[in-house]
């Protein structure tokens, strides 16, 4: 997960490229050498879009952006991030942020920040931060924009939080759009390309109980374990990081720059709340309940066949952590009459950052909740 | 090329990848050193007797030799491989152009394929176990009783889980050495001249990104690992323990009464969240329905 999103394969050639072109020219070096000697934490920004604090309530925070532009749609738009790497991945710079994009468009746009989980927070569970959290963001947010309806956004394991609220709440959702995130957790094996799909067979390795023991002498999943396991789905590109790849970048500021807002979002790992964690590990990735219509929360069934509302999933082609068979399996799962698919260029972080997938994104979602903003307040 | 700043940053990118193989491995090396030495003064004539108190440990102690044996001999194949393909790929700098690769970069290729590099950059796992499940030092435990053998007995098998898992992914990257070299090999016999640098870099890259994804795979490295990771746990757990018996003989909070605080702070939150959005939902539905 670096300055640009590829695919395994096509990051590990990248990589040796540049390193044979650093290695004969010699000049990125000393530019590189000069420009890391000036640069400082403090001029690598990230998530900088202005935004005002709405709503909060234990570590969970909503925060209303700020429009850039007149607004064409009448309900909101709220962003859903999941508990594994942190939402600003939707706003990392000025000019590669979907959340911009979107305000661009004229979209009132909100979001919901998990907080950092700590030990304290192990015994939360996902029937806390779907029925609990997130339905207190929505009440909030139609509180707000004065509709009895959102538009969901969802993100990864956010979007199976979106997905999941959308099922047991129907009727306060007016649509729901999805970004890379797995629905059928087994159907990694559809394509099953090499490097693609690892923690789905990581996962099925453990037993349960090696879950539960897991967290049991940790408390919570850790954010560098975590970071442990992606890193082991791009072994080569995990070698050359802080050398070919950066090689490849510095010798130009803008790139370096980009390159270390990426570091800082990947550096920004809030460990995953324990008891959370293993329902996602267990009953999600090891039992595929969510697909199933087995997955409960707060005692009840979470039926995708009521998720009636319009639906948008956007997906990445060459997503090794989401593979797009997981999401894709959605198609034959919602009972909404409008279903439309998305596939994106790029990898699992590039819908967001790669050049072709931002052109593509945020109009396609504009376009989507404005088509169904009629009648909905 | 010989430009004093680009050769000393080279150098520093060279050293730095050099370095966090080198490290890698010497905390092992260590760590298995000090068990050692520590076991030996412990295991002492006049403690035989003690010997019956911790059941199993011999076993694990043989079982963590064999398992070191079997990462050594990997070892040493590796090593070997590794010195021809340090040649191969400076070698190949050479090949087309006649010029002489330069220090730095021959020092880069070299570290890159030092295989304490290869354990580093992708048996990270490990280490990642090891920093999670390491609390107190091991110095600590020896003064201790039963419990101290359960948390020695838990660091045997941790280590013993880790050696494995290392052997495997030691496989792995061998595997990938040896396709390496075999494609080399028939690339050169093809046109005569061994390929330059950039191609000899990109094909390590690819082919060593092929074989490790596959490795990755592989029912033996998703094994290991899984035993590494269960051992890891219980290595921390059997350290809790202990340290709760400690802590309630001072009147200290334990790790488990703290959990206990906790959980129920998460299910009083819950219930007033529960209690909150009632009472919200009683006091807006008119306001709502009108607003519809």
């Amino acid at each position: 997960m670096g300055e640009k999103a590829l695919s395994p394969a096509e990051a590990v050639s990248t990589a040796a490229h540049a390193l044979a072109d650093a290695v004969s020219t010699g000049s990125k070096l000393l530019a590189g050498t000069e420009l890391f000697s000036r640069i400082r934490d403090q001029d690598v920004q990230i998530a900088t879009t202005p935004r005002d604090v709405v709503w909060r309530q234990d570590k969970v925070t909503l925060h209303h952006f700020r429009p850039l532009a007149e607004r064409h749609v009448r309900i909101p738009v709220l962003i859903t991030y999941g508990l594994i790497g942190r939402w600003t991945m939707t706003d990392l710079q000025d000019d590669r942020s979907l959340v911009r994009n979107l305000l661009n468009l004229g979209v009132d746009l909100y979001v919901v920040d998990w907080g950092n989980p700590s030990r304290a927070d192990r015994y939360l569970t996902l029937d806390d931060y779907i029925c609990s959290y997130l339905d207190a963001c929505v009440t909030e947010v139609a509180r707000q924009a004065g509709t009895d309806r959102v538009n969901l956004l969802g993100v990864c394991e956010g979007g199976v939080f979106t997905t999941a609220y959308a099922a047991l709440e129907p009727e306060r959702v007016n649509t729901m759009a999805l970004t890379i995130t797995p629905i059928d957790f087994h159907a990694d094996a559809v394509e099953n390309r090499p490097g693609h799909g690892f923690i789905n067979i990581w996962t099925r390795a453990l037993a349960p109980e090696d879950v539960d023991r897991l967290i049991e002498a940790n408390g919570n999943l850790p954010g560098e374990f975590m970071g442990a396991v992606f890193s082991l789905m791009t072994p080569i590109r995990t070698m050359f990081k802080y050398n070919l790849d950066l090689l490849d970048v510095a010798g130009d500021e803008n790139r370096l720059v980009n390159w270390l807002r990426m570091e800082k979002w990947i550096a920004d790992r809030p460990d995953h709340p324990g008891e959370a964690a293993k329902q996602w590990l267990k009953e999600l990735y090891q039992q595929n309940k969510l697909v199933k219509n087995q997955l409960e929360l707060d005692g009840r069934r979470v039926d995708l066949s009521r998720i009636t509302m319009p639906v948008l999933n956007v997906y990445a082609k060459d997503d090794h952590i989401i593979p797009p068979a997981t999401s894709q399996a959605l198609r034959s799962v919602v009972g909404a009459k409008e279903y439309e698919e998305l596939a994106l260029p790029g990898g699992h972080v590039g819908v967001f950052v790669g050049g072709k997938s931002q052109k593509l994104f945020a109009p396609a979602v504009m376009e989507f909740v404005r088509k169904h903003d009629g009648g909905a307040a | 090329m010989s430009d004093p700043p680009f050769d000393f940053g080279l150098k520093s990118f060279a050293d730095f990848w050099w370095q966090a193989g080198k490290a890698a491995q010497q905390a092992q090396e260590d760590a298995t050193r000090s068990f050692t030495e520590a076991l030996k003064s412990t295991i002492r004539p006049a403690a035989q007797a003690d010997l019956p108190v911790w059941p199993g440990a011999a076993v694990d102690n043989a079982e963590l030799a064999r398992a070191s044996e079997a990462l050594a001999e990997l070892w040493k194949a590796a090593t070997e491989l590794s010195t021809g393909m340090a040649k191969s790929l400076a070698g190949a700098g050479n090949g087309l152009s006649g010029a002489k690769l330069d220090p730095t970069v021959e020092a880069t290729f070299r570290a890159m394929a030092d295989p304490r590099t290869w354990l580093a950059g992708a048996g990270g796992m490990d280490l990642v176990i090891g920093a999670v499940a390491q609390g107190p030092q091991l110095a600590d435990l020896w003064n201790a009783e039963r419990q101290q053998a359960r948390v020695m007995q838990a660091w045997t098998e941790m280590r013993r889980r880790t050696l494995e898992h290392n052997a495997v992914v030691m496989q792995g990257w061998l595997g990938a050495a040896r396709a390496f070299g075999e494609e080399i090999a028939g690339r050169t016999k093809k046109d005569g001249n061994s390929p330059d640098h950039k191609t000899t870099l990109a094909l390590w890259a690819e082919t060593a990104n092929r074989v490790m994804l596959e490795t990755q795979r592989s029912e033996p490295f998703l094994q290991t690992q899984a035993a590494m990771i269960r051992s890891g746990a219980e290595f921390r757990m059997a350290q809790r323990e202990m340290a709760e018996r400690w802590a309630a003989q001072f009147g200290f909070p334990t790790r488990t009464e703290l959990d206990d605080v906790h959980r129920s702070l998460t299910e009083l939150r819950r219930e007033f969240r529960a209690f909150r959005r009632k009472h919200a939902e009683r006091g807006a539905a008119p306001a709502r329905k009108s607003e519809a």
